[in-house]
């Protein structure tokens, strides 16, 4: 489709727009990062400061000893996305090509477990953990985590896979393929989109989830980065310098996560494979 | 016994006799983890709900019926927080889904440095909940916010904004906030569907005479739609019970303007420790969330939103 | 065949008395902050160097969760055995019954002579029954900026609250972004609105800040009504309007700006203070008293306790006692900035009755103008009433109730809570 010069201008406009609206935030992070404590409060608000300063981001690998805590969270969170978007693979493909009896009601009990709140769930997850000595264990975290993610996953992996024709899997079977070389071979490849866009989803949700990490981890050098961020709120305040500089830290596996995945997601893959 | 299990749950009506077994076999997993992490504890803290487990009782923990309900029912608060929620909801998914599709529609022809566009754009979904509600409770700060500085230097007003300690303002600030955040979500999700549209059948459609806006809702949305739905639907029921960004914010204050049905709940477990009590919010959340998706299912299966 | 059993049970034996010779602790602090970590860290390691059969493992929860999270592991019988507890939350983890009675421990112990006088009964929130010894001791002070008064030609801090309102008047003026009283509107204000209002009475029960000497509640009393209307004022017209959701951080923040150089606050804020400004800028004063010539401040404190089902209370003991020794409970508050709780640091280390600390040396030392009161912890709607004032007061600085509606709603609470 050809598109007229003014549309090109007018979409580069939209284009920055959202793209300010997305960084001012994160300006202000690393802006703080830089900061030395001095500066961090004072007013009229210093924009471009005198001294910029490291202090913040030594004082986060050394005294608070960030590296732990970010590889906790890249093995913890690497490792539950995979396994939950393998899962949903295998549990969506089948709720997409298949009719079953039963096959609106687990669908529908997808759905209800995305519905619980957290605090219901808080007592009465500590006590089955707790009863099964599971409690301080990074394993045992990864797979709540996996569960967090699965019931997601799924749905959505369902959603991506309906839209892909069965004749190019049957094409493929009558070919010799057995049905999971067809899952894998066929469609995987054609919802790539979807599935890199689900697997960051779960990455993502695992790399900053909260509140179950807190809840679960109890010694130091398990904690993932999530909790250390929140350790740098206290009784006596927020230390504002370190704490961008941790999320400074932390958002940079996840914007290399996207910006990689987005090679996925936006793929030219599709366009040739469904001339039919 | 486990053959005959799969026949009876699988009545598939097409496919070779190693279908059943194969189905079976591929959910197996999701449900098993989901019910055991997350039913089985769901069944616990239903029946909390009817008990009074507060740290108070400890000791002596017992059915009590009906009495946690009956005290939200007759609480002000929690019915603030209802109305409140509501509003919550409707307002941040109705402009996170327009604003997250816009942005999914202006990036899905290529441009040059678009990778690198995508992992700044983004990025908002990447940060913590709590993290966003820290942030911008500092951005938005009525004495030394970045915002009203900006805003007061371009002259846009004369004065700050007390955007979270002004009960006018508070309100749209968290929504305000909670957009920013989950336009990433739509536009990932709608991307990756658009990606999918066969270039022929909008070719067909020129030809047979459709304009932009023709080609957008014949074509465009309905291949999407499956995609709409679902991400509609989860972001609903996530909305409803995330109140990370509000309680960074404001806690729910002032004056309970920005109180959710879940900041209701983590400040009865705050302030009262009263476990049994937050439960029985919880019942209500999701009650009315069931409400909710089986009305939204008979809608959107009236509508053909294809198999749903 | 005797012999091969004799020698069987001998290795066993052997086995055993090898295995079972490390002891391990598990402590759990509640105000963590990564400095303060590193300063417990430090005195465990000093600990360990004096017990080498012994192995402290310090638990560190995000101080938001905290309490949620021993509430949890304590309900659980999670491997515990020195808990930290904060004053507002004692009474909740002592009712789920996992803290130990301390007082065989306390009556044979030396140092209990040491502790500040009043504290161990301050502490023994529930009927009486010390369940921590205290590690620290917060009290609120009245922080100034010298610097800032200097310019409006005022050189010594107020005295009264009467001439701090005018002070703080004086100097405000919203259109150069300059106010007096830091404000705190959120984050649980029940210290701050409690200091303004009951500095207008004279004749509180020390035992209950919510009681006057004769029994009565002082919610009807009309003196606490004028005192409500001046605390009303200082919002009205010495502070910014957002400071309704101003917390901790936000004060601290207008603090070292210079927007509201007036501030009421606990000593662990100069270790802040102390990174942000320079030694001439900030000041610490007594806190200003009422018409009624007194001011009632409360102590606040955390202290350790030990836990029922803990294997190792003796070695628990050992920490806690410990810990509270002159040395090392200098150390801690020093880094950390509460005020000791022994007599004797106070009195062998110049570092907390001079400087900055003399705010509250002085306090200390005039108890009949300074009448540290304590508030009704033991109470089981101690947390909720927290919630409670701070939201009926918001209502109240948003206009939505009258100053006499919250007092007659305050009255109600605690006429049902006390069971009056």
């Amino acid at each position: 489709m050809r598109k007229s010069r003014k549309y090109k201008i007018l979409r580069a406009i939209m284009l920055s727009i959202y793209l300010i609206a997305a960084i001012i935030p994160i300006y202000w992070i690393i802006l703080t990062s830089f900061k030395v404590p001095s500066e961090l409060y004072a007013y009229p608000i210093i924009y471009f400061p005198k001294v910029l300063t490291l202090s913040n981001y030594s004082y986060l690998f050394s005294f608070a000893h960030f590296s732990i805590y970010f590889k906790n969270s890249l093995l913890l969170s690497a490792i539950s996305s995979i396994i939950s978007t393998l899962l949903s693979i295998f549990s969506g493909y089948a709720l997409a090509r298949y009719s079953f009896k039963l096959k609106g009601f687990v669908i529908g009990l997808l759905f209800f477990s995305q519905m619980i709140p957290a605090y219901l769930l808080m007592v009465p997850q500590y006590s089955m953990f707790s009863n099964l000595g599971l409690i301080n264990s990074l394993t045992a975290l990864g797979i709540l985590y996996v569960n967090i993610a699965a019931a997601f996953s799924t749905i959505m992996a369902r959603g991506f896979f309906v839209r892909i024709p069965r004749s190019l899997e049957e094409a493929a079977m009558i070919d010799g393929c057995s049905r999971i070389g067809a899952l894998f071979r066929i469609t995987v490849p054609l919802a790539m989109p979807g599935i890199a866009a689900i697997f960051s989803f779960s990455f993502i949700n695992d790399w900053n989830e909260l509140f179950t990490a807190t809840l679960f981890l109890n010694s130091d050098d398990r904690y993932t980065i999530p909790v250390a961020l929140y350790s740098f709120i206290s009784k006596a305040g927020i230390q504002w310098g370190v704490l961008s500089a941790g999320l400074v830290v932390a958002l940079i596996p996840t914007i290399i996560i996207f910006a990689f995945m987005q090679k996925f997601i936006i793929s030219g893959l599709t366009q040739g494979a469904l001339k039919e | 016994m486990v053959r005959l299990l799969e026949r009876r749950v699988l009545h598939v009506r097409r496919g070779a006799k190693s279908a059943p077994l194969f189905i079976f076999w591929m959910i197996l997993p999701v449900i098993l983890i989901v019910s055991i992490f997350t039913f089985y504890p769901t069944i616990n803290g239903i029946i909390l709900s009817f008990e009074n487990y507060s740290v108070f009782n400890f000791a002596n923990i017992h059915f009590v019926g009906l009495k946690n309900f009956k005290k939200i029912l007759v609480d002000p608060l929690f019915w603030t927080a209802l109305w409140n929620t509501l509003w919550w909801i409707v307002l941040s998914v109705a402009f996170q889904f327009v604003l997250g599709f816009g942005l999914a529609l202006l990036m899905r022809e290529p441009f040059k440095g678009r990778g690198i566009y995508a992992g700044f754009v983004f990025y908002p979904w990447a940060l913590s909940g709590f993290a966003i509600g820290i942030l911008w409770s500092w951005l938005l700060n009525g004495q030394f916010g970045f915002i009203n500085d900006i805003l007061v230097k371009l002259r846009i007003v004369s004065q700050s904004i007390n955007f979270l300690s002004d009960p006018s303002w508070a309100f749209f600030s968290v929504i305000l906030v909670n957009v920013w955040y989950g336009i990433p979500f739509f536009a990932i999700m709608l991307l990756a569907a658009l990606q999918s549209i066969p270039e022929e059948l909008y070719e067909s459609a020129q030809i047979d005479g459709a304009g932009t806006f023709s080609r957008f809702f014949h074509v465009t949305v309905p291949y999407v739609s499956s995609t709409i739905f679902a991400t509609l639907l989860l972001r609903v029921i996530w909305v409803m019970n995330f109140p990370d960004v509000i309680y960074g914010m404001t806690r729910g204050g002032p004056g309970g303007t920005t109180n959710i049905l879940a900041t209701y709940m983590i400040n009865i477990v705050y302030y009262k420790n009263d476990y049994s009590l937050a439960s029985a919010v919880g019942v209500f959340i999701i009650t009315i969330l069931m409400v909710y998706s089986v009305f939204y299912l008979q809608f959107t299966s009236k509508h053909g939103s294809g198999e749903f | 065949m005797k012999k091969i059993l004799l020698l069987t049970v001998f290795l066993l034996v052997a086995v055993f008395a090898f295995s079972s010779s490390k002891i391990v602790l598990n402590m759990v602090q509640v105000f963590t902050s990564p400095s303060r970590t590193e300063v417990l860290q430090n005195i465990i390691n000093q600990f360990e160097a004096l017990h080498p059969n012994v192995q402290i493992n310090l638990i560190s929860p995000p101080y938001s969760t905290a309490y949620q999270k021993i509430y949890l592991m304590l309900s659980t019988n999670q491997p515990l055995d020195i808990v930290e507890v904060g004053d507002w939350s004692l009474e909740g983890v002592v009712e789920l019954g996992k803290l130990v009675d301390l007082r065989p421990y306390i009556a044979t112990w030396d140092a209990s002579n040491d502790i500040v006088p009043g504290l161990m009964k301050a502490v023994s929130v529930t009927g009486g029954i010390p369940y921590i010894i205290p590690n620290g001791v917060y009290a609120k002070a009245l922080f100034y900026r010298p610097d800032i008064l200097a310019k409006y030609g005022i050189t010594t801090p107020p005295k009264t609250m009467d001439e701090l309102y005018s002070d703080c008047l004086k100097i405000t003026d919203p259109k150069k972004n300059q106010y007096g009283f830091d404000f705190r509107g959120t984050g649980l204000p029940t210290n701050f609105i409690d200091i303004i209002i009951t500095s207008y009475i004279n004749d509180i029960d020390p035992n209950n800040m919510y009681k006057l000497t004769n029994g009565q509640l002082w919610f009807k009393d009309p003196r606490t009504l004028e005192g409500l209307k001046k605390y009303i004022d200082f919002y009205k017209y010495t502070a910014p309007k957002d400071s309704i959701n101003w917390g901790f951080d936000e004060q601290v923040n207008a603090f070292v700006a210079g927007t509201t150089p007036f501030l009421f606050q606990d000593p662990d804020t100069t270790g802040l203070l102390k990174t942000m400004l320079k030694p001439d800028q900030w000041m610490t004063a007594p806190l200003p008293v009422g018409p009624s010539g007194k001011v009632y401040p409360s102590y606040g404190f955390g202290g350790w306790g030990i836990t029922t089902y803990s294997k190792n209370k003796d070695m628990a003991w050992e920490f806690i006692k410990f810990f509270t020794t002159p040395k090392i409970s200098a150390y801690f508050c020093k880094d950390y900035g509460a005020l000791p709780v022994l007599k004797s640091v106070y009195e062998s280390d110049p570092y907390f009755s001079q400087g900055v600390f003399k705010a509250w040396q002085y306090m200390f030392e005039h108890p009949e103008t300074y009448v540290f009161t304590s508030y009704p912890l033991n109470n089981k709607k101690w947390t909720e009433w927290n919630e409670f004032q701070q939201d009926t007061m918001q209502q109240v600085l948003l206009g939505n109730m009258t100053p006499q509606e919250a007092l007659n709603k305050w009255y109600d609470f605690w006429k049902d809570a006390f069971s009056m």
